[in-house]
C-alpha cells in the first residue's frame, strides 16, 4: 500500500520556492577551498560561465520544446468510421440472428435490458436499451424498447420508458477508423465532461499533490531513490502527473539520468508556462492504457469505450477504479488478460477512494463487490471490413486530405449494412471453396451489394479472405462484362418502339463482319446453336449473341455506348463490334452503378458509401444526399425488367430458384467471357442490387459460366437475406397485352403459347390471332369470364 | 417567388392523405423472409414457432425446394399497378420532416425524409415530399427529378398522378421551362 504507484507520497510544500534548477551547478562551490592554487579561480569562473550558459541555451531549447508541442497540444485523433445505424419499428425487416449480432457489434452487453447498453433476448423477443446518439439530426436519448421478430420482421415495437417514437434508430456500430502512422487511437476528452470523481480518484492514487507543487516533488523523489537503492533496482518512480506527461509526451521510455533531468527540466517549464487544469486535461487524453493490435489506446475517453463500452461520463465508480488503477501498468492488469490482477488493482483503488473520502465506506463495500463489468470484447476494433473501408476511403479523399482524416477525429457515417456485409462474406466463401474442385488455381470473387433505390452500398467483398487487406477485385479488377452488356442494347432498341418490341423476330443467325483491313470478325452463340428468328424477349431472356450484335449493330454502336454513358459508365468503351458481346472491361462497382439506372425504371442513382461526416463534437461537415437523376425512358426500362425477371424463371439464371424461394422475384443477368475467364452476375430483388464475380486473378480460363459461377454466389447471397421481391410499377405509357411471340400476334389469354407482355402503348401488334381450334381452352375461358 | 409559383405544393400534403385511406389490396411488395414463406406488406405476420436459425442457411442438395406444382404460381414476371403505400414509420418521419420544414430547418427535413426513403423506397410520396423540401431549398433540378421518381411509383392511383404532374408543372415554370409545364399540366388535367 506504500509504493501504490509512482508520486502520491506525501510531499513538503513549505519546500516548494527553494529549489532551482539553475541553482544546482553552484552547489559544487565548496568552502575552504581558497586557498588552492592562483589559476583556479579564473578557470572556475570561466567553466562555471560555459556552464551556465550551456544550461540556459539548454533550457531556452527545452521550452522550446516543450511550448510548441504543448502550444500546439492538437492530438492526433483518428478518423471513426460506422456503420449505418439500424432502424428499428413495425415491420423492420432483420431476422433475431442479425439483430443480435447488430447488437453485439455496437457494444450491447447481454444482461437485464434495462441497464443502457445491454439487451435481454428470449427467443424472437427484445428487451433493449439503448444508449442514446446525437445524430446531426436530432438526439435519440436513451430509451428502453420491447419487441419481437416474426418471419425476419419486428412486430409489437413498443417503447418502455423514454421518448415514444414510432421508428428508433439504434447507435451506430464503429467499424473501423483511419489511423496516423504512429496508430495511437484516442477520443478526446475535455476536463468539464469528465466526472469530478474520476479525477480526484487519479489525484489521489497518481499525485496528491498536484494542486500544489510545480512540476516536481522533490521529497517523493528522495523517497523514491531511497526505494530503488534498498532494492537495487528501479521499483519507485517519484515521478508527479506532470512528470508523466513530459515523460510520453517527450522523451523516451529509456530510463537513464540525462532523461530523467530532462524530464524535471521540463516539467518545470511546463509548470511555468500552463495552467494546472491544462496539464491535467492533456494527460487525461494522452495516458496509455492498452492495446488492440498494432492499434495503442490513448486517453481515459477511448479507454472507457474499449474496455466498458461506455462515455466516461456514464460508468460507475468501480469503473472509474479500474481505469485509473491501470496507469500503473496497462498490459499488467489488463482486464481481460488478468481479470485477477485487475480486480485486486482495482480494489486497492477503491481502497484509497474510502481512505480520502472520497466514498463513504458503505459505498466502497458496494464497488468492491462488483465484477469489473468489461465488455468481453473491444467495441473500437480493428477494421473488420478492409475491402469496404477501402472504397470508403477513396470516396473521402475527393473532399478530404489524408492527414485530415488521420487526425482530425471526424467521425464518418457509412452506408454498411453489417446483417448484408456478414451475409455477402459468407456466401462468397462458401460457394467458392465448393466450386474450386481440381483446379489449381485457386478462384477468386467479388461481390457487391447496394440499395436498389438509394443507391447506398450496404456490403462489399473484394475476395474470398474478407479479412485481407490487399487487392479489392470489386473496386480494381477491369475485366470484359460479356452479356452483361445485352440489356443495355436491347434497351436502346426498345427506345425505338416503332421498331422494337419485346415480341419483334430477331435472327439467331451466324454472320462474319470483314473489315476494312481485312480481318474478319465471326461471333459465336454459347451452346454453337443457330436457332433462326426468335422473339427479341427469348433473345435476351436466353442471352442468343447473334441477336444481340444483330440489333447492337442496327440501332448502331455509338447508340449502345451513349446508352451505357447516361447509365454511368465514365470511360473505355470501345466502339469496336466485339463491344456487343461485352468485350468492354468494368469492375464490379462500375456493373453495380450501371445496373442501377436498370433496375429503377431508368433513374441513375450515384453510388454512395457515405452519408455524412461531422467533426469530432458532431457538426456536419459534408452531406452526401440521396440523388436520382432521370437517364432513360421508365417505359424501355420496364421492358428491359420483363425480361430480366424472365431470366430468372425461364432463362439462363433460372438455377436461381434452386436455391431462393420461388415467391422472391429477381430481375437479372448472366455475362461469361471465353473460356470462363470471367463469370458475372447481376440482379436484383425488390430492395437489393448485387453484382458479382468469378475468376482467376491471372486471368486464366475456367470451366465456369456466369450461371455457374457468379449466380451460386449471387443465389446464395439473395436466399440469405430476407427482402421484397421485384416487382415494378407499370410506368405511364406501357400496357400488358396477352401475345403469341411466336406469331407476333394479339391473342386470347387462354391460347397455347398466350403471354402477358408490356409494351410501349401504340407499339403492340395491331394483328389478332384465335386460338385456332382448342375449343376446350376457349369454352373454359369463357366460363370463367362468365363467373369473374 | 415560391408562394405564387408554387400553387399546388399543398396538393401532396392532400395526396399523402388520400393515398393513406386508397391503399387497396394487391399494392404493397411481397417480402419473403430468408426461409422463404412470403407475406404482402401490409398483412400482419402469422407467429412462427420455430426461432430460425442464426447461422446462415446452408442447403443440402435433398433440401432444394423442386416444386413444379407452385411454379405455375410464379412463372410470369411480376408487375404492380400502384407503388407501396407508406408504413406508419415512414410516415411519421414525414411528419417530422414537416414540422422541420415548417420551423425552417430544410436540411434536417431532408435528413428525415431520407430515413423515410429507405425505409419505403417503393412509394411516390416520400419522393414528392423530397421534392418539396428541394423546392424549399430552391435547388430545382433536383426538385424536378424526385417528382419524376415519384411519378414512375404513383401507377395508376389517380391523386398521387395528379399531386405529382402539378408539382412538376410549377417547378418546370420557374425554370422557365414553359412548354414542360404546360404539358405537366395538361397530364394532371386529363386525370
Amino acid at each position: 500500500m506504500t509504493c501504490l504507484t509512482d508520486g502520491w507520497i506525501g510531499y513538503n510544500p513549505a519546500m516548494k520556492k527553494s529549489a532551482s534548477p539553475r541553482k544546482s551547478p553552484k552547489k559544487s562551490n565548496r568552502k575552504g577551498k581558497n586557498a588552492r592554487k592562483p589559476w583556479f579561480w579564473p578557470l572556475f569562473f570561466r567553466v562555471f560561465f560555459i556552464g551556465v550558459v550551456l544550461l540556459a541555451g539548454w533550457m531556452v531549447y527545452l521550452d522550446a520544446v516543450v511550448t510548441s508541442r504543448f502550444e500546439g497540444r492538437r492530438f492526433e485523433v483518428p478518423s471513426r468510421v460506422y456503420a449505418r445505424p439500424l432502424e428499428l419499428y413495425d415491420g423492420a425487416s432483420v431476422s433475431s440472428g442479425a439483430l443480435q449480432r447488430e447488437l453485439e457489434l455496437s457494444g450491447y452487453r447481454a444482461g437485464d435490458g434495462s441497464r443502457a447498453g445491454t439487451y435481454r433476448r428470449n427467443g424472437g423477443h427484445f428487451n433493449i436499451s439503448t444508449r442514446g446518439f446525437l445524430f446531426t439530426d436530432g438526439l435519440e436519448p436513451r430509451r428502453r424498447l420491447s419487441l419481437t421478430i416474426y418471419g425476419d420482421r419486428v412486430q409489437d415495437f413498443r417503447v418502455l420508458s423514454g421518448d415514444t417514437s414510432p421508428i428508433v434508430r439504434l447507435e451506430p456500430a464503429q467499424i473501423g477508423g483511419i489511423y496516423p502512422a504512429h496508430k495511437e487511437d484516442r477520443v478526446l476528452v475535455q476536463l468539464d465532461e469528465v466526472p469530478e470523481l474520476f479525477t480526484d480518484t487519479l489525484l489521489a492514487v497518481e499525485d496528491r499533490n498536484f494542486h500544489d507543487h510545480f512540476g516536481i516533488a522533490p521529497l517523493s523523489i528522495a523517497r523514491a531513490m531511497l526505494a530503488n537503492i534498498q532494492a537495487g533496482r528501479i521499483v519507485q518512480g517519484g515521478s508527479t502527473l506532470t512528470q508523466q506527461l513530459v515523460k510520453n509526451f517527450f522523451l523516451t521510455r529509456e530510463q537513464t539520468l540525462l532523461r530523467k533531468g530532462n524530464e524535471a527540466l521540463m516539467s518545470l517549464l511546463l509548470e511555468l508556462h500552463y495552467e494546472k487544469e491544462d496539464i491535467l486535461e492533456t494527460y487525461l487524453n494522452e495516458v496509455y492504457l492498452g492495446q488492440a493490435g498494432t492499434r495503442a489506446i490513448h486517453g481515459f475517453g477511448l479507454a472507457s469505450q474499449f474496455y466498458f463500452g461506455e462515455s466516461i461520463r456514464d460508468i460507475g465508480a468501480h469503473q472509474v477504479a479500474l481505469l485509473v488503477g491501470m496507469v500503473k501498468g496497462p498490459s499488467y492488469y489488463n482486464p481481460r488478460r488478468h481479470p485477477e490482477r485487475a480486480l485486486s488493482r482495482r480494489n486497492l483503488v477503491i481502497d484509497v477512494m474510502a481512505e480520502t473520502g472520497l466514498m463513504s465506506e458503505e459505498d466502497a463495500a458496494r464497488a468492491r463487490a462488483q465484477p469489473l463489468g468489461v465488455t468481453d470484447r473491444a467495441s473500437y476494433s480493428e477494421n473488420r471490413y478492409p475491402a469496404y473501408i477501402d472504397l470508403v476511403r477513396r470516396h473521402l479523399a475527393r473532399d478530404y486530405k489524408q492527414e485530415d482524416l488521420q487526425s482530425e477525429g471526424l467521425r464518418i457515417f457509412t452506408t454498411l449494412d453489417p446483417a448484408i456485409q456478414y451475409a455477402a462474406e459468407f456466401s462468397v466463401k462458401d460457394m467458392l471453396s465448393r466450386m474450386e474442385g481440381s483446379s489449381d488455381t485457386p478462384l477468386e470473387s467479388a461481390l457487391v451489394v447496394t440499395s436498389r433505390d438509394s443507391g447506398e452500398v450496404l456490403a462489399l467483398v473484394g475476395g474470398r479472405d474478407p479479412q485481407y487487406a490487399g487487392f479489392n477485385r470489386a473496386l480494381d479488377a477491369r475485366r470484359p462484362i460479356g452479356s452483361l452488356i445485352k440489356p443495355f442494347i436491347y434497351l436502346t432498341a426498345l427506345q425505338q418502339p416503332d421498331r422494337y418490341n419485346l415480341i419483334t423476330p430477331v435472327e439467331d443467325k451466324g454472320f462474319s463482319l470483314v473489315f476494312d483491313d481485312g480481318r474478319r470478325w465471326e461471333p459465336k452463340n454459347y451452346d454453337g446453336e443457330e436457332r433462326g428468328l426468335v422473339p427479341l424477349h427469348e433473345a435476351l431472356s436466353k442471352s442468343y449473341n447473334f441477336p444481340a450484335v444483330r440489333v447492337g449493330l442496327d440501332v448502331g454502336i455509338d447508340e449502345v455506348k451513349s446508352t451505357l454513358e447516361g447509365f454511368g459508365v465514365t470511360s473505355g468503351i470501345s466502339e469496336y463490334p466485339s463491344m456487343l458481346l461485352g468485350s468492354v472491361a468494368m469492375t464490379p462497382v462500375t456493373v453495380a452503378q450501371i445496373y442501377q439506372g436498370l433496375a429503377t425504371s431508368g433513374f441513375n442513382t450515384p453510388l454512395r458509401t457515405i452519408r455524412q461526416v461531422t467533426d469530432a463534437e458532431g457538426e456536419a461537415l459534408s452531406r452526401y444526399s440521396l440523388k436520382v437523376d432521370q437517364v432513360a425512358d421508365p417505359a424501355a426500362v420496364h421492358l428491359v425488367q420483363y425480361v430480366m425477371q424472365e431470366t430468372m424463371q425461364e432463362g439462363t439464371g433460372r438455377s436461381v430458384y434452386r436455391t431462393v424461394p420461388r415467391e422472391l422475384t429477381l430481375a437479372g443477368k448472366t455475362g461469361t467471357t471465353d473460356d470462363g475467364r470471367d463469370s458475372w452476375f447481376a440482379g436484383f430483388s425488390g430492395d437489393l442490387l448485387a453484382v458479382s464475380w468469378v475468376g482467376r486473378d491471372d486471368n486464366g480460363p475456367t470451366s465456369l459460366t456466369g450461371a455457374t459461377g457468379a449466380l451460386p454466389v449471387w443465389s446464395r447471397f439473395m436466399s440469405q437475406v430476407p427482402q421484397h421481391g421485384f416487382s415494378p410499377v407499370v410506368p405511364d405509357g406501357v400496357e400488358y397485352h396477352w401475345v403469341n411471340p411466336a406469331e407476333g400476334a394479339l391473342t386470347d389469354e387462354h391460347c397455347n403459347n398466350a403471354r402477358l407482355v408490356p409494351f410501349i402503348t401504340g407499339s403492340e401488334p395491331d394483328r389478332e390471332i384465335s386460338c385456332g381450334g382448342n375449343l376446350e381452352r376457349r369454352v373454359r375461358g369463357w366460363f370463367e369470364g362468365l363467373f369473374q | 417567388m415560391k408562394a405564387n409559383t408554387f400553387r399546388y405544393v399543398g396538393l401532396i400534403t392532400l395526396a399523402l392523405a388520400l393515398a393513406g385511406c386508397a391503399s387497396g389490396p394487391g399494392g404493397g411488395s411481397i417480402y419473403v423472409p430468408a426461409g422463404g414463406a412470403s407475406s404482402r406488406d401490409e398483412a400482419p405476420e402469422p407467429p412462427q414457432t420455430s426461432d430460425r436459425d442464426e447461422e446462415p442457411r446452408v442447403e443440402r442438395k435433398s433440401e432444394q425446394p423442386e416444386e413444379p406444382a407452385r411454379q405455375q404460381e410464379y412463372s410470369s414476371p411480376s408487375y404492380q399497378d400502384e407503388g407501396d403505400a407508406l408504413s406508419p414509420a415512414a410516415r411519421s418521419l414525414i411528419q417530422r420532416a414537416d414540422s422541420l420544414m415548417a420551423a425552417g430547418d430544410t436540411q434536417a427535413a431532408v435528413a428525415q425524409l431520407e430515413r423515410a426513403q429507405r425505409i419505403a423506397p417503393r412509394s411516390a410520396q416520400v419522393y414528392f415530399k423530397l421534392s418539396e423540401a428541394y423546392v424549399a431549398m430552391d435547388q430545382l433540378g433536383s426538385a424536378e427529378q424526385f417528382t419524376l421518381k415519384g411519378l414512375s411509383l404513383a401507377g395508376s392511383d389517380s391523386s398521387l398522378q395528379r399531386a405529382g404532374w402539378l408539382l412538376l408543372a410549377d417547378i418546370r415554370r420557374a425554370r422557365g421551362n414553359v412548354a414542360g409545364a404546360d404539358q405537366a399540366e395538361a397530364r394532371a388535367g386529363a386525370l
